[in-house]
């Protein structure tokens, strides 16, 4: 190159690097190439792999207790799993146990207690939820437990796999508390209101659909639970029992209801 | 004299509990208002909490998920408890280590934890060593310090340094002086004899009396000696300069995977200068094996973060704070494997704000008015805020999104100060009734517009607005207040009357998404003030924030952060731009990723 004419830049700065690199690999035996190609590419798919197997999470069946705070959930987890009462605080993080259905066929799931006030789920492919209602505080707290149920019925994913819901009326202990019967019907009746309400909610502030895209039920009828395409129930039960802290819980209905589950 | 004491697990099992014998409230009540105010809305930067006449102290334990929580009469103060908690969680995990490692709950509901001896031993031992430590005795004067000095040594002098002979030391200096004058410390007369002659001295500090008290603070005074010209030191300015060097690889790092191999990549190269072989070798242990956190490893990780938050517009002391709550949070956890520091920590912080952001009651405004008509009373919402933040444009764009809907809007015009508000008022009413022309709406005028012009009390306009509207059969009622400081006392005053007297269904508190630190100050003392002027001991604070101007920041969504961290209450609006329209609600999740992005 003559002085004072002007070097085009390099395209790419590693241009030497790889044409000594193609030079060496020639003059190598084909077979240390071919043993070197074959290295690189089980290591890629090991990466591969191993990012694949480390990204998905559980995917065993599992079963869901979902509920407002201070519902019950907690302690009717404890007494499925091990029929024992324990004080329990508000969770923090959710628990997970494998749980073994009564009677001959005894198959097993994950039961998974989640916190009540998140609002997020784990990504388990559910087989069931038990949506657990505290019965004796349900008139004060309607609007609150249809919102959390209209906020599941209307999630993708359940609608997508529509797992078998069952809804746990706890606290049945309590004098007050309300049947069975009585809070399906007021929460199909707010959840007729709040299909209205939702869907004129805003949008979001990036665009996204603020209410739901789903529309729970049939258009035109009074929202009833039998039109939703999951296999819905309403049980009794009793996570603390009728005698205190040492007699034994009242959830035979729950736990039969569990058992047909399977 | 501790009321309880309670082991449980995160996912809510009392494992073991410890109950004074005589004490007959249950513990559940406190423990569960700790953990929604504290742990959950992530305010567990320090580690004791008041609720009623209760104080809880509370530890977490990230490793087996634990939380240790005691709790004592708010009037005493116990000075062994800090210590108390970190025996019995060192003794606790050291017992059961076994039945603590194994995963699923499954373990914790079978055994039972029968800790009572030991904890009983403990705690007579807290006892016992702060009861040995006795009271502090007050120092006699002989030990005291004071009494080591010697009397010429007090003895003030006044800018000795320039008036003194070149090489003149102190203590020669003063000696001449206490001779002179015996030791006397009036000040009029110390001034003068020490100064050597100098008129225009004199005249100066007589006339300077009141400053004095400065000059006298002056200690003995320096040595003499020819300095040459000092290098200048800066408050601020650090140690050396190898801080400012930014050569190094600049973050950066955002939250997905592709990120994680970037992490490794600098770990490895960090490491690699620091320790060579063994570095290497202890950082690819750590990657792959189980290392627990601790606070070391994650404060340049913290750090990082904390910046990153403030640039985006979060306040300063709340990204301090929200950091800080992190730290606790993830101190001691064990991380699985090929997850690096920084990951788990930016993980952790992204959950922690989502968790902030998602409303913590039901947010559904029209669900509430159709409750309110079907008790026939008028849903009333307050707008208040500081000057120009958008409230009256967003009250139209709320009323527009409620006529939308098919509800009747009675604008209640409050704002009784600012020349043209009644009448910027009439002009959205104007525009809101021909978009729903009354002919659609069976006669009727969907908003009308409840003023009476300006200097009146807004309370008084207020209540009869309301009165008005539940004649009328107003669906709701939005009533505009006038923009006030947060540090004007009288304003405020007169908010909290108008708040407190009229009761209005929903506080909403209207703040511009461009505001700072200014937004935890304007935030406190609004709640502060409502909470002081009202009559009741369950006074109404504010429910609910608007946030305006949205479209305003690109990306940086920090005031959304500040603003819920501070109340506890959620973002009810989002305003993005000034037509009827721009009316949007917030989606927590796409403000996080915005707000964690590099």
């Amino acid at each position: 190159m003559a002085q004072g004419e002007v070097v085009p830049p390099q395209p790419l700065a590693f241009q030497p690097y790889l044409e000594s690199l193609l030079a060496e690999l020639r003059a190598q035996e084909p077979a240390v190439v071919l043993g070197v190609a074959v290295a690189v590419v089980v290591v890629i798919l090991t990466i591969v792999f191993l990012h694949a197997f480390l990204g998905k999470k559980s995917t065993r069946s599992a079963v869901l207790l979902i509920g407002l705070c201070d519902s019950g959930k907690t302690l009717l987890f404890s007494r499925l799993l091990c029929g024992k009462y324990k004080r329990t605080q508000t969770s923090i993080t959710e628990s997970s146990a494998l749980y073994r259905t009564k009677g001959d066929r005894g198959t097993a799931w994950t039961l998974c207690d989640l916190p009540g006030h998140e609002s997020l789920r784990p990504q388990y492919i559910e087989k069931a939820i038990v949506f657990v209602v505290d019965s004796a505080i349900f008139q004060k707290e309607v609007r609150d437990v249809a919102e959390l149920l209209y906020s599941l019925l209307t999630d993708t994913v359940v609608v997508k796999n529509a797992p078998a819901l069952l809804v746990a009326c706890n606290k049945q202990d309590v004098t007050m508390a309300k049947s069975a019967k009585l809070i399906q019907q007021q929460l199909e009746k707010e959840l007729n209101t709040l299909r209205v309400t939702r869907s004129a909610a805003l949008s979001a502030q990036d665009g996204s659909p603020g209410g739901t895209t789903v529309h729970l039920g049939k258009k035109g009828k009074d929202f009833e639970f039998s039109q939703l395409p999951m296999r819905m129930e309403f049980v009794e039960c009793s996570a603390r029992g009728n005698k205190g802290e040492e007699g034994d819980a009242d959830i035979a209905d729950l736990e039969t209801c569990l058992a047909k589950l399977a | 004299m501790l009321d309880f004491f309670a082991i449980f697990s995160k996912g809510g099992i009392v494992l073991w509990c410890f109950h004074e014998a005589g004490v007959t409230e249950s513990f559940t009540g406190p423990v569960n208002a700790l953990i929604r105010s504290v742990i959950l809305q992530e305010r567990s930067g320090n580690n004791s909490y008041t609720h009623n006449a209760l104080t809880l102290k509370y530890k977490l334990d990230n490793e087996f998920e634990l939380v240790f929580v005691v709790g004592f009469q708010k009037i005493l103060t116990l000075t062994y408890v800090d210590k108390l908690i970190d025996d019995v969680q060192r003794h606790f995990r050291d017992r059961y280590k076994n039945e603590l490692e194994e995963k699923g709950a499954l373990k914790l509901l079978l055994n039972s934890f029968e800790f009572n001896d030991e904890f009983q031993t403990l705690l007579r031992m807290a006892e016992e060593s702060s009861r040995s430590r006795g009271p502090v005795l007050m120092k006699s004067f002989e030990k005291s310090q004071k009494s080591q000095k010697t009397v010429k040594s007090m003895i003030e002098t006044k800018g000795g340094d320039k008036s003194k002979e070149q090489g003149g030391k102190n203590k020669k200096g003063n000696k001449k002086e206490g001779e002179l004058c015996g030791g006397c410390c009036s000040f009029p007369c110390r001034l003068i004899v020490s100064v050597k002659g100098n008129y225009l001295d004199i005249l100066c500090l007589e006339v300077l009396n009141f400053s004095t008290f400065t000059l006298a603070n002056r200690k003995s005074p320096k040595p003499q000696k020819p300095k040459g010209k000092e290098k200048r030191v800066w408050d601020m300015g650090g140690s050396s300069t190898k801080e400012l060097d930014y050569s190094a690889s600049n973050g950066g790092n955002s939250l997905e995977t592709a990120s994680f191999s970037k992490d490794i990549m600098e770990d490895l190269v960090g490491v690699a200068k620091k320790g060579g072989f063994g570095g290497m070798f202890g950082m690819l242990k750590g990657l792959v094996g189980s290392k627990s956190l601790t606070q070391e490893d994650m404060e340049p990780v913290l750090e990082k973060m904390r910046d990153h938050l403030i640039a985006k517009n979060v306040a300063a002391d709340i990204a301090s704070q929200l950091c800080n709550s992190v730290g606790k949070k993830l101190e001691g956890k064990v991380m699985g494997t090929f997850t690096t520091v920084a990951s788990t920590v930016k993980q952790a912080l992204h959950d922690s704000l989502v968790q902030i952001l998602q409303p913590k009651r039901r947010v559904d405004v029209l669900r509430d008015v159709l409750e309110a008509r079907a008790q026939r009373r008028p849903y009333v919402i307050t707008f208040c805020g500081v000057n120009g933040v958008g409230k009256s444009t967003n009250l139209a764009k709320i009323s527009f999104w409620l006529i939308e809907n098919g509800f009747s809007v009675l604008i209640a015009a409050c704002d009784t100060f600012r020349a043209g508000a009644v009448e910027q008022l009439r002009t959205h009413q104007r525009r809101l009734n021909s978009l729903h022309p009354p002919e659609k709406h069976s006669g009727r005028q969907v908003v009308q517009l409840y003023e009476k012009g300006y200097g009146k009390d807004a309370a008084g306009i207020a209540m009869e607005a309301i009165a008005y509207a539940r004649n009328q059969g107003f669906d709701v009622v939005l009533v505009d207040t006038a923009g006030r400081m947060q540090d004007n006392t009288p304003l405020m005053t007169a908010l909290a009357k108008l708040i407190a007297v009229n009761m209005p269904d929903l506080v909403l508190f209207v703040g511009e998404a461009l505001v700072g630190n200014e937004a935890v100050d304007q935030l406190v003392k609004f709640n502060q003030a409502l909470a002081d002027h009202s009559m009741s001991d369950k006074p109404r604070l504010i429910d609910g924030i608007i946030l305006t101007k949205f479209d305003t920041i690109d990306d940086k969504v920090g005031a959304a952060i500040s603003m819920t961290y501070i109340t506890g209450q959620p973002i009810v609006f989002v305003g993005t731009g000034q037509t009827y329209n721009d009316l949007r609600s917030l989606n927590a999740r796409a403000v996080v990723n915005t707000l964690m992005k590099a």
